[in-house]
């Protein structure tokens, strides 16, 4: 040994360096992901985090439980036996009379004292079919053995996909059906700016309790409105065995959507984090179908804003002003008359002033076919005539 | 686009211009104007022509604009849109690394796959463009099929990460720029798909390649490995979830209580038997293929040896035999086929089997009614000639062929 002096713990300084290694902040930051655990988190719904192994989902979840100020208990649902979760049978001293209750796991004890908490189950899909069986209950009726978990504890489960872990079986389609599938990816410059010690932060979703009433009537609108529109998509089990353990609509899945659309309504959720949170709870196709119906029913009434045309604001994304704009003609088309028509002129021009005359190219070329020959040219055709010029649309020198 | 000159500093962009063949795009093919118009311009003098990034913004040179005449440029605005409504960077992304690094030859591809259906719809596209003929290749396939036969090249062609997914240096981001979604561009690809299948029911022609690419954002083939994997994997799961109790070992758990003997939990391994139809209308390449899927499977999820049952199945002569490998299947005459006799030997042997997985072209009798196993069926080779009958409802069926287009690529 060439060391003079000992010190008095030989690793006292490495747990030093440890503990200064593992030290992080947070920065506020949009990840849409982090969002949509946050959402389903708060809406009470159970969630199911897929993602390839040692991607931070323990991360995650460590900071949504400080950032919500819960406890966290994880527990690693393959290691376990079917009956840690269905209950540990405990001999008393009469069985005949007082019965052979099932004792809970300590996990849930604790949780069960603390009212409230954020349960963690780790490689749900690596955990054999009885195990998941065992769990169904516990996710279903928040049973453990004798105890029920407290309502207010969320219950969050991981899961590896089939093609990446060798004994990954897929969820059967009863614990699919029951949770919100949210895919966990890592983003290469989130993870090299954590490892300058700086991760992004989860901002809680607050739900604004003035909201409340109203935030649930408009979700329950917009999704019994999507259903009546959309029957066949009440019920649809997918046809092969993969998307059957994932998402899928089903009246208990449209129960859920309803919940994420209320809670969204209500904490001015960001559109991306909503519409993942939804896709996540029933599917691709029933998701995207249901988001770009609740777009459409987010468009400004026509006949409304012709009544008022200079207090309006268009729709922030091209497809959607080229939606409301052929709407705004068709209105004035419907019920011609010359105030309407020079209101759908104002109309027209703010497309101009927003930098995009093109989108309303095609409604001015039908708005200006429209006119009576006693009405003064308006002078928002301007706007449009180099446009249609250069384009061809308009021959040159007319 | 293919790059021409770079821009000169301080241009000023001729937005008119710019919007007007836009305009003219969109009208000319109006099934793309929901998409077009969904892309938010951003002037930029580092880029050569043209490019997009992922989040639907399209960075555009000026001097690029004022050199190229409208109806061109029109060509150009449909071939950035089209990058990214066909989820190039999406599916840049699942290439192996190495092609991923060498992005300039996924963007020559990708031109490629765009440019030939841009051309046999008669649009014009400016000088210097690429497509399939100029490397010699046939047109109307997609990227991921072109990317082998392109020689490397020095070329500073660069259509942003909209296209091959490597973010360019003219690219800019920060949250007061407009930007789309995955979820809204994925709802925007639904969108145009179903405007493209209205189009063409209505009046309009649609390229060969648009319609297939519509088909196939509408209804998806999925790869019939992966169906194939799935169905092996849940059946044995399900197999393998006849959990029971036994007495042969106690519970680990009994030493805790005094006096009571807890069962434990057996977890049986299946058993699957593997039967293969012989009959002279098999392909033997496909027949290989599906063979060495699922073992694959099994041998994963840790089913093997004499677990495994595999039966050549001949209905003709009624033979059937173990064999313990695909190479010792040989594909013998015509005639009928009936693959009852393979199921119903497999079923009454002595190690009964809890999956039976039938590799056949489905010209086969089918049993009358559900046997007490998992019945998979693997059909090889469909698709050419007549279809066969269906198998019953009840037997998980998986039809193997050859992988269409956008499926394998998606």
């Amino acid at each position: 040994m060439s060391v003079n002096t000992p010190s008095p713990d030989p690793l006292a300084a490495a747990d030093e360096l440890t503990a200064r290694a593992r030290a992080w902040r947070t920065e506020p930051s949009e990840s849409p992901q982090l969002e949509a655990l946050a959402l389903a988190v708060t809406a009470n719904l159970p969630v199911l985090l897929w993602g390839e192994p040692g991607i931070g989902k323990s991360a995650g979840m460590e900071q949504l439980a400080a950032g919500l100020d819960v406890p966290l208990e994880t527990v690693i649902a393959s290691v376990h036996e079917p009956s840690d979760f269905a209950g540990l049978p405990i001999i008393g001293d009469d069985p005949a009379t007082t019965g052979v209750p099932m004792a809970p796991p300590d996990w849930a004890v604790r949780l069960a004292a603390a009212g409230r908490g954020l349960v963690f189950f780790d490689e749900l899909s690596s955990a054999p079919p009885a195990v998941q069986a065992a769990l169904l209950r516990v996710v279903l009726e928040r049973r453990v053995g004798s105890l029920t978990l407290p309502e207010p504890v969320r219950v969050v489960a991981a899961a590896n996909p089939p093609s990446s872990a060798a004994d990954g079986w897929h969820l059967s389609p009863p614990l699919a059906n029951r949770f919100v599938h949210l895919h966990w990816t890592h983003e290469p410059r989130t993870v090299a700016r954590g490892m300058a010690g700086t991760w992004p932060s989860v901002t809680v979703p607050l739900v604004d309790p003035g909201k409340i009433s109203g935030a649930v009537a408009r979700a329950r609108g917009a999704v019994s409105g999507f259903l009546t529109a959309r029957p066949g998509l009440a019920h649809h089990l997918p046809a092969d065995a993969e998307g059957r353990g994932g998402a899928w609509p089903s009246p208990r899945t449209w129960e859920m959507a309803l919940r994420l659309l209320a809670v969204g309504y209500a904490t001015d959720a960001s559109r991306e984090g909503l519409a993942s949170a939804v896709v996540g709870a029933i599917g691709d196709g029933a998701g995207i179908e249901l988001l770009s119906y609740l777009e459409e029913l987010d468009l400004p009434d026509p006949d409304r804003v012709l009544a008022n045309p200079e207090a309006f604001a268009l729709p922030k994304r091209g497809d959607r002003q080229l939606a409301f704009l052929t709407a705004v003609v068709s209105a004035v088309q419907g019920d011609l008359s010359r105030r309407r028509w020079e209101a759908g002129w104002v109309v027209l021009a703010k497309a101009v002033d927003a930098g995009v005359p093109d989108v309303a190219a095609r409604a001015a070329v039908d708005l200006a076919a429209l006119r009576d020959t006693d009405w003064a040219v308006p002078s928002g055709i301007d706007g449009f005539i180099d446009i249609l010029r250069l384009s061809g649309a308009m021959p040159a020198g007319s | 686009m293919a790059g021409t000159e770079p821009a000169e500093r301080g241009a000023r962009l001729d937005r008119d211009k710019l919007l007007a063949a836009r305009y003219r795009a969109a009208t000319d093919r109006p099934y793309l104007a929901s998409a077009l118009y969904s892309l938010s311009v951003v002037p930029s003098t580092g880029v050569p022509t043209m490019g997009v990034d992922r989040h639907w913004r399209c960075y555009v040179s000026p001097s690029f604009v004022d050199a190229t005449p409208v109806p061109e440029l029109a060509g150009v605005w449909i071939h950035e849109v089209s990058h990214l409504l066909r989820d190039h960077h999406g599916r840049a992304e699942r290439l192996p690394a190495a092609d991923q690094r060498d992005h300039r030859r996924v963007n020559i591809a990708q031109d490629c796959e765009i440019n030939d259906d841009l051309l046999a719809d008669r649009l014009p596209l400016p000088e210097g463009r690429v497509e399939p003929g100029t490397f010699g290749l046939p047109a109307g396939r997609i990227f991921e099929a072109y990317l082998p036969d392109i020689p490397p090249q020095d070329t500073h062609l660069n259509c942003g990460s909209g296209a091959h997914g490597v973010p360019a240096p003219w690219e800019r981001d920060g949250p007061g720029l407009a930007k789309v979604s995955e979820v809204e561009a994925s709802a925007l690809r639904r969108a145009t798909a179903e405007a493209i299948r209205a189009h063409e029911r209505g009046r309009g022609t649609v390229p060969a390649g648009w319609r297939r690419w519509a088909l196939e954002i509408l209804e998806p083939t999925v790869d019939w490995r992966r169906m194939l994997a799935g169905a092996v994997r849940e059946a044995v799961a399900w197999a393998g979830g006849a959990v029971d109790y036994t007495y042969q070992r106690p519970s680990r758990r009994t030493a805790a209580m005094r006096g009571v003997v807890l069962p434990s939990l057996r977890r049986p391994l299946p058993r699957v038997a593997i039967v293969v139809d012989t009959s002279g209308s098999m392909g033997e390449d496909d027949l290989a293929a599906a063979m060495a899927e699922v073992t694959g499977v099994l041998r994963e999820v840790g089913v093997r040896g004499n677990r495994v049952t595999v039966l050549a199945c001949d209905a003709d002569v009624h033979t059937v035999s173990r064999v313990t490998s695909a190479e010792q299947v040989t594909l013998g005459g015509g005639g009928g086929t009936d693959m009852r006799v393979g199921i119903r030997r497999a079923l009454t042997s002595g190690d009964r089997p809890n999956v039976v997985i039938v590799l056949t072209d489905g010209y086969t009798p089918w049993p009358e009614e559900p046997e007490t196993c998992r019945l998979i069926a693997a059909l090889v080779g469909v698709g050419a000639g007549a279809a066969p009958p269906d198998p019953p409802g009840w037997v998980e069926t998986v039809r193997i062929g050859d992988p269409p287009g956008y499926a394998a690529a998606r």
